[in-house]
């Protein structure tokens, strides 16, 4: 019955109608679209102006994207929805709110209608409608004819509407795949996993058109969830915002390796909110799927949207969200995966070829020094034959120095070959008190301006370890006391089992129990500016050796699972703290 | 014979030019007849074909293979029970040192040790052996001629 009335402007219509479907489908992505939407609104209906306004996808505002007729002036798109906006009224908010087609012949007696342009008199407006029965946009047609429109433009407008909403959902679908291909090719040309998670974050932010999103993936030493990329405030917390597994939403998706799709994250008895990319009770909608690599859940992607401020618009995730959100969660656990293969595999091809180098090189250079030394044994032997003369006494010094420089060569040598197989260890039960005082008897000098005090728990049980290289270590901590307190002082050496503080302060691992070792004494002590690069390699305050001093004594500690920190203060000596597995099976 | 006993039979095995050269020029010196081998392979065909034997073998420990020393030091004992050896060794390399003394070398050294006179600690301990060799060699010789005077 509907197009009986008018048979012309039914099929000038249905032309129309089928064009902008057509182009609606097959050209996504052309904004004309949606201005030839409302075009033909205004051609079928002989309205005087009209527009058309979407909905941010966010916050529910919304703006005015094409115009039709006379009167438009910015202000005028900006005011004309903003009044449509207020409090619901407004015939466009009105829609906005039902979903419903909406119609009136005099906005005189209009419950609804906000005057706006003086000499509108009648006004139709239709919801463009989205995918789960959201509503996506509004088409407003007025006219300055009383009575201009009746149920059948109304009808036409709504057909316009469907072809709208076509195209919207055409763009979306389109930002969609054009985002996963972007993400597709950055896991396959990006090697530097930092730089990828970036532009992950990047992508699925923007083209996807999530509020915030951040990347969490579970650091395999401590079992927690370390935030590895993020936009807006959280960016900076990369490397340090770290969830314990288990804790809060996020940590809940890491643990249970299920997705998490809420309104309202807050009311939710998991909620934490420890760290978020705005505050909390700005958030609207929450949506946390699990990282998966080869079955083994690797971190958390997640995406936030803030609240809407329209009451009507709901800007909560929907199930296509997660799907998506899933998809490049799992295409992102494979690319981490990879990028840990492989360099794990330079790694360790780089290690072998250092190692055998090393080995190769200590050996040959050995060998020359000691040959070396058998020559000057001989030119010594040799100057002893001359007559005395003041030309032996000057090759007699020349001689000797040339051996503590041979000396020298044999020491740095030491340190080097010290430095390449501190990691390398032999594990045998130890008596971990009597190991301590060995290192004493044999690297404590007998007559020293330091004073020394053992302060052994003799309950200790005893450790699985490489007696030898501890002894190398501790010797080199004891060394660096004493060298560093020439004028005396004191160097308290003190064992005990950690504590439950211990282990929370250090972040010691939960399924073992730990010897705490303290070399403490009243030396200078380490500024704190240096403290993180004092376990470096070549790293040195002493004039002493290549200043590979420290950097054994961690690889050492390091190769035993333990840990080593100074935690003194400057001007107070140093002290340091080492932990050491008792349990040393998995070595 | 009186000669030979004076002039103790010293087999210096080393893969590097400069150490050989090195050790025999101080050994000679010191009085030693000395011979050189360049590898274990080399070692093994001096020692079978050494006649009289050789009253001590210095030999360096990591050569073709890390623990090449074991295969001179096994050759050597397997050859005459009662020679001597000394295996140098570079510095941390205790695990094959002990090794070696488990399998009845003489005493090792370390070829770098700061401030010590390798040279010298060597000749100290060269002596020692072959004071142990030719006591042992000593007692041995009394009991082949006190096993002989009981036959008769």
């Amino acid at each position: 019955m509907l197009f009986m009335r008018n048979p012309e402007r039914s099929e000038i219509f249905l032309r129309d109608l089928n064009a902008l479907f057509l182009e609606a489908t097959f050209q996504g992505g052309d904004q004309d679209i949606l201005q030839k939407t409302l075009d033909a609104g205004m051609h079928v209906l002989g309205g005087t102006r009209g527009f058309l306004a979407i909905m941010h996808h966010e916050t529910g505002e919304l703006s005015v994207r094409c115009t039709a007729g006379e009167g438009w002036t910015e202000d005028a798109k900006r005011l004309r929805v903003h009044l449509a906006q207020e409090n619901t009224r407004g015939i466009t908010g009105h829609v906005a709110v039902t979903g419903e087609p909406y119609f009136t012949g005099n906005v005189e007696n209009d419950p609804f209608h906000v005057r706006y342009f003086e000499d509108t008199r009648s006004e139709v407006a239709v919801p463009i409608m989205g995918p789960f029965g959201r509503i996506r946009g509004v088409i407003n047609i007025e006219s300055t004819e009383e009575n201009a429109f009746d149920a059948d433009d109304c009808a036409h407008l709504v057909a316009l509407g469907v072809a709208a909403s076509v195209y919207l959902t055409m763009e979306g679908f389109i930002a969609r795949e054009t985002a996963l291909i972007e993400i597709g090719k950055n896991l396959t040309s990006t090697v530097e996993l930092s730089e990828l998670m970036h532009k992950v974050v990047d992508i699925t932010t923007e083209a996807l058109q999530f509020e915030d999103c951040s990347v969490f993936l579970i650091d395999e030493n401590t079992n927690q969830l370390v935030l590895q990329a993020s936009r807006g405030v959280l960016a900076g917390n990369a490397g340090e915002a770290a969830y314990e597994l288990g804790e809060g939403l996020t940590g809940w998706v890491a643990m249970h390796g299920t997705p998490i799709r809420l309104e309202d994250p807050p009311s939710d008895p998991r909620w934490k909110g420890r760290f978020t990319e705005f505050p909390s009770n700005e958030i609207g909608a929450f949506l946390a799927v699990p990282i998966i690599s080869r079955d083994r859940i690797i971190g958390v992607l997640r995406v936030l949207r803030r609240k809407s401020f329209s009451p009507w618009f709901s800007n909560r995730f929907t199930q296509t969200d997660e799907r998506v959100l899933t998809t490049i969660a799992s295409q992102l656990g494979a690319a981490v995966e990879n990028a840990r293969n492989f360099r794990k595999l330079i790694r360790s091809e780089r290690m072998a070829a250092w190692g055998e180098l090393s080995a190769k090189s200590a050996h040959m250079i050995g060998n020359r020094s000691f040959a070396l030394k058998g020559d000057l044994n001989e030119l010594k032997h040799l100057i002893e034959q001359l007559p005395d003369s003041p030309i032996k006494e000057s090759m007699t010094e020349v001689a000797q120095s040339m051996t503590r420089g041979v000396d020298k060569l044999d020491e740095l040598l030491r340190e080097f070959r010290d430095f390449v197989v501190a990691t390398q260890l032999t594990l045998a039960e130890a008596d971990f008190n009597a190991l301590i005082k060995e290192v004493v008897s044999e690297s404590f000098p007998k007559r020293s301006p330091v004073a020394l005090k053992l302060d052994l728990d003799e309950s200790l049980p005893p450790i699985r370890c490489d007696s030898v290289k501890l002894k190398r270590a501790f010797s080199e901590l004891i060394e660096n006391s004493i060298s560093f307190q020439p004028e005396g002082g004191e160097l308290i050496i003190k064992t005990s089992l950690m504590s439950p503080e211990d282990r929370a302060e250090f972040r010691l691992a939960w399924s073992r129990d730990f010897i705490k070792v303290e070399f403490i004494d009243t030396g200078p002590g380490v500024p704190d500016e240096i403290k993180k690069r004092i376990f470096q390699p070549f790293y040195t305050s002493r004039v002493k050796g290549m200043g590979l001093g420290l950097s054994i004594v961690k690889g050492i500690i390091d190769a035993h699972q333990g840990q080593i920190i100074e935690i003194g203060r400057k001007g107070e000596g140093a002290h340091f703290v080492v932990f050491l597995p008792i349990n040393n099976s998995k070595l | 014979m009186i000669k030979e006993d004076l002039m103790a039979r010293v087999l210096v095995v080393d893969d590097e030019d400069e150490v050989r050269a090195a050790l025999k020029r101080r050994l000679e010196r010191e009085g030693y007849e000395v011979s050189t081998a360049s590898s274990a392979a080399e070692a093994t065909a001096v020692i079978r074909d050494q006649n009289p034997t050789f009253d001590i073998v210095i030999t360096d420990m990591s050569m073709e293979e890390p623990d090449s020393g074991l295969v001179v030091l096994q050759e050597a004992i397997a050859h005459d029970l009662f020679t001597e050896v000394i295996v140098l060794t570079a510095y941390g390399n205790v695990s094959n040192a002990v090794e070696s003394m488990r399998r009845g070398a003489f005493d090792y050294l370390e070829k770098n040790s700061p401030g010590v006179d390798t040279y010298e600690l060597l000749i100290m301990k060269l002596a020692h052996a072959l004071e142990r060799r030719r006591s042992a060699v000593g007692t041995m010789r009394r009991l082949e001629s006190f096993s002989k005077m009981m036959k008769q």
